[in-house]
């Protein structure tokens, strides 16, 4: 009963436009009202400890790195670079906007610094070129969400620490679909530009691709340092993040010459407020998942599906339809906080093993960042373009088909995702 | 006042006991459930227990124990300090303890009954205690075996971050480091650290002895670990005496059952450590010893628990 | 004004506490590299890392940017969306204040506990963060109260 009225409240508070994580602090202290036995301070109790974790502080760290990348024009390098390889096939520019968004993934584990410092540059440059806004919106906040699929990524990290399973595993999972997402994307477009006649870039000669890609070859050592730096033991994951940022201000400052030192207040105070607006909800987030625990819904979940579902196949298609919806309106650190200590038992009652959950869970709330109602790149991306939040969901979903489908093609073979990172590194399965 | 609440009109009461361990077969909830099996036979009362699900820190549990977020937890000396009862460090000292027998005197003694007066007088009553448990005994994990003190020079070497635990390791040469619990078997994959210390039943569990810096053990068997199982004492003075009667028994109970199971899980995950290729070595524990005895010294001193030492070691020569 | 300096303060002293912990993890990969032993690096490190969010988010709700649904408040015009602006705030401003008043009593309760790694810090210097966060939310939603309330005749909705 008082978990139908909490519900309820939920609703009314996010319709009349309470922001989205004091709705849920609002639910979880209302929630604790009802228990008598224990105290409301639990809130602020809870609220603070779901921030004391180490592995939480890569949140803003990785998302220094990205604002400095977007800063010192390292974005611009990587546009450049992915125009020599990709410019010349019929609608070249959108191609470059997918790959960018592949490269930008290894170094950043945020998606929105990629939609808003790639978008930036290139929606207007698609539209310019006469490629329909819808294209250039969908294609550019699409494509972001392959930044946490493809390693670094904040919300493998921030899983890693929810449920044990190796950090290492999960990146090493994630490259192949995000790949395979990538390239997805590309055909689609490919058809689409054949179609729309969309235009081409001439082909660039070897010499100028030598020479994009002299260009860009400090930019594109961020991910061989970072995954490399964990995987040789120089760092966790969360000190990589602060070795990424200091890598990039080295590469901005002294190689590229392109961030200055006037930068960094602007930079800092981006990354503050932004990072705490995630890493608030989530605070809020834990004291929801508090009050959970003391009405005991794991338990609860547990049973529900002992009783009600025999198979993991389908066990594994609900979870994704349930992240998929709760997705469109959540962020997917708060998700994962509130829903992965009740599943993960269940998961693995169901003999499905934790880091596929991880990868599964992952790509799945990566599509609720361009699902509406709140879909955080696809609200950027719409900014960027202009263009209305339907008309830009509308042009967003052939691509997040894709990402479904390969979400899929993992959830039921995992060894396309599992196979060669095993056989590279069999320790960490 | 919902600190000395708890208790329904009817007089039946519910306690919520909770530890930080989330797995099902670790010795805390063996105990734990004993305890509310034990309780539950006086029929006003109901305990619910939560195996991590009201949080895998101890220092949240001590929180909620002094707020009524939790009625009875389970807590290590290095988190119970924390509260700003220093006596507790006592317990926590390397090489306190020479084996099970001589913990088991010290705990269920007289040190024991004026440790309990120390917490119960110092937390203003927040805290009682209700009996002692063990998370077993810890022992040194690494690259390498030790075969003499020396070994250790120069390792970074994953620790406890508690004062006197890094003060001891430091002494010994060995740099200790820290790296959370969660990121720890990582760290040993990928040499982030080159050793770590912890019981049996703890890191086999975690499978750090199948990592490259994690396979070689060695057993210096330096903290016979203390766990404080407590209650809230301005609760527990809200019920009815069958009730806390009730709750006294079960807390018995439960202390014989867990410590039963965690010695009897050592046997079993050291086993299961060497069956999957870790190697287990002895050594003289005599340098480790007598290396802790002017760092027990001083400690004890400052907090001012010299004669409770004095006792410890006394304890030591008999049985 | 007074708002605007407020906001000022927050933002330095938040942005301070991210360089902290910025700065610690570095010392903390460092140190262990070349062998020396720093281990208040963690609990220095995650204590900077609580008061920067804290920090960040009161400023944020000054400047009403937290994640929100706005379609409604969009679609609304003139008193009606005003009305609910000041509807919206009076919410705010009752869970702020509950996060102002029960941040103060575990500030109290857990004030003389210390820290791990340093004891001879007092886990209240983390506490506090919590009351502050809230008091300061308090403050920016009065003033946008205050603000809409002064222009509810005026055409233009402050938000
Ligand atoms: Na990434
Ligand atoms: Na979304």
């Amino acid at each position: 009963m008082i978990g139908v009225v909490l519900v309820g409240l939920f609703i009314i508070l996010m319709v009349i436009g309470i922001p989205i994580a004091f709705v849920i602090g609002i639910v979880s202290l209302l929630g604790f009202v009802n228990i008598p036995y224990i105290p409301e301070a639990m809130v602020p109790v809870k609220m603070l400890n779901g921030l004391d974790s180490f592995v939480l502080l890569a949140v803003p760290l990785f998302i220094l790195a990205a604002n400095l990348m977007n800063s010192g024009q390292i974005s611009q390098k990587l546009i450049d670079f992915s125009l020599s390889i990709v410019g010349h096939i019929r609608g070249g520019l959108a191609h470059a906007n997918i790959l960018v968004s592949m490269l930008f993934a290894g170094v950043s584990g945020a998606a929105q610094a990629d939609t808003a410092g790639v978008g930036k540059i290139l929606i207007p440059n698609m539209k310019k070129q006469g490629y329909d806004t819808e294209t250039a919106v969908g294609v550019t906040a699409a494509s972001s969400t392959i930044g946490v699929i493809i390693p670094p990524s904040i919300p493998m990290i921030i899983f890693a620490g929810l449920t044990n399973v190796s950090v290492g595993a999960l990146f090493l999972v994630g490259i192949i679909p995000g790949i395979l997402v990538g390239v997805g994307m590309m055909v689609l477009i490919y058809f689409l530009a054949l179609k729309k006649q969309y235009p081409t870039y001439q082909r660039a000669s070897m010499k100028n691709f030598i020479k994009k890609f002299l260009d860009t070859i400090p930019a594109l050592m961020t991910p061989v340092i970072l995954i490399g730096g964990i995987i040789a033991g120089i760092f966790t994951a969360t000190e990589a993040a602060a070795f990424a940022s200091i890598y990039t201000v080295l590469v901005g400052m002294f190689y590229y010459k392109t961030l200055k030192l006037k930068d960094f207040p602007k930079i800092l105070v981006d990354t503050l407020t932004l990072s705490s607006l995630s890493l608030f909800a989530l605070a809020a987030a834990s004291a929801l998942g508090e009050l959970m625990s003391y009405y005991r819904l794991s338990s609860w979940a547990e049973q529900f599906f002992a009783n009600n579902i025999d198979s993991r196949w389908l066990f594994l298609l609900i979870i994704i339809a349930f992240f998929l919806f709760i997705g469109t309106f959540m962020d997917a650190i708060p998700a994962m906080i509130l829903f992965i200590p009740v599943i993960l038992p269940v998961a693995i009652s169901f003999g499905v093993d934790p880091t596929l959950l991880g990868i599964v869970t992952i790509m799945t709330l990566a599509v609720g960042l361009v699902t509406p109602p709140y879909g955080l790149c696809l609200l950027l991306a719409a900014k960027i373009g202009k263009l209305p939040i339907e008309r830009s969901f509308k042009a967003v979903i052939p691509y997040i088909t894709i990402v479904v489908v390969v979400l899929l093609v993992i959830a039921f073979i995992p060894g396309v995702a599992f196979y060669v990172p095993e056989l590279i590194s069999p320790d960490l399965f | 006042d919902r600190v000395a609440g708890g208790a329904e009109d009817n007089g039946d009461i519910k306690i919520i006991a909770a530890h930080n361990q989330t797995s099902p077969e670790n010795p805390y909830q063996y105990g734990m459930k004993e305890f509310e099996r034990v309780a539950e036979k006086n029929e006003s009362i109901e305990v619910e227990v939560h195996a991590g699900t009201l949080g895998t820190s101890e220092s949240e549990l001590v929180q909620k124990l002094k707020l009524g977020g939790a009625d009875v937890v389970l807590v290590s000396p290095g988190f119970m300090s924390k509260t700003g009862i220093k006596e507790i460090d006592l317990f926590a000292m390397p090489y306190v303890f020479k084996n099970y027998d001589h913990w088991e005197r010290v705990v269920d003694g007289k040190v024991g009954e004026r440790m309990a007066e120390i917490i119960n007088e110092k937390s203003d009553n927040d805290f009682k205690l209700l009996g002692y448990w063990s998370a077993g005994v810890r022992h040194y994990y690494g690259k390498k075996p030790l075969e003499s003190i020396e070994d250790i020079d120069g390792m970074k070497y994953r620790t406890q971050t508690s004062g006197v635990i890094a003060k001891y390791w430091e002494a010994t040469g060995a740099v200790p480091t820290s790296v959370a619990w969660g990121e720890l078997y990582q760290a040993l994959q990928q040499g982030v650290v080159d050793a770590s210390e912890n019981s049996y039943p703890y890191f086999v569990q975690q499978n750090h002895h199948k990592t490259e810096n994690g396979k070689y053990i060695t057993e210096t068997g330096h903290d016979y670990t203390t766990r404080f199982l407590l209650i809230n004492g301005n609760k527990f003075d809200s019920y009815t005496e069958a009730q806390q009667e009730a709750v006294l028994k079960a807390a018995k109970a439960s202390v014989e059952k867990e410590r039963e199971v965690v010695k009897k899980q050592e046997e079993e995950y050291k086993q299961k450590a060497i069956d999957e290729g870790a190697e287990v070595n002895q050594i003289d524990r005599e340098p480790f010893i007598e290396l802790a005895k002017p760092i027990q010294n001083e400690r004890a001193k400052e907090i001012g628990v010299m004669d409770l030492l004095k006792k410890i070691r006394e304890l030591k020569k008999e049985g | 004004m007074f708002i605007k300096w407020l906001e000022k303060i927050q933002l330095t002293i938040g942005v301070l506490f991210l360089l902290v912990f910025f700065i610690t993890i570095i010392i903390q990969v460092i140190t262990r590299y070349i062998g020396v032993s720093a281990i208040w690096t963690g609990e220095v490190a995650t204590y900077s890392f609580i008061w920067s969010v804290f920090m960040g988010a009161s400023v944020m709700l000054n400047r009403r940017e937290h994640f929100k649904f706005d379609l409604l408040l969009n679609k609304l015009q003139g008193k009606s969306k005003k009305t609910l602006y000041l509807i919206n705030d009076l919410i705010l401003l009752v869970f702020t204040f509950a996060l102002f008043y029960f941040g103060i009593i575990v500030t109290e309760s857990f004030w003389n506990f210390t820290w791990v790694s340093l004891p001879q810090m007092k886990m209240g210097y983390v506490w506090i963060s919590v009351p502050i966060m809230g008091g300061t939310m308090v403050i920016y939603t009065l003033a946008h109260m205050i603000q809409n309330v002064r222009n509810f005749s005026k055409g233009e909705v402050i938000e």
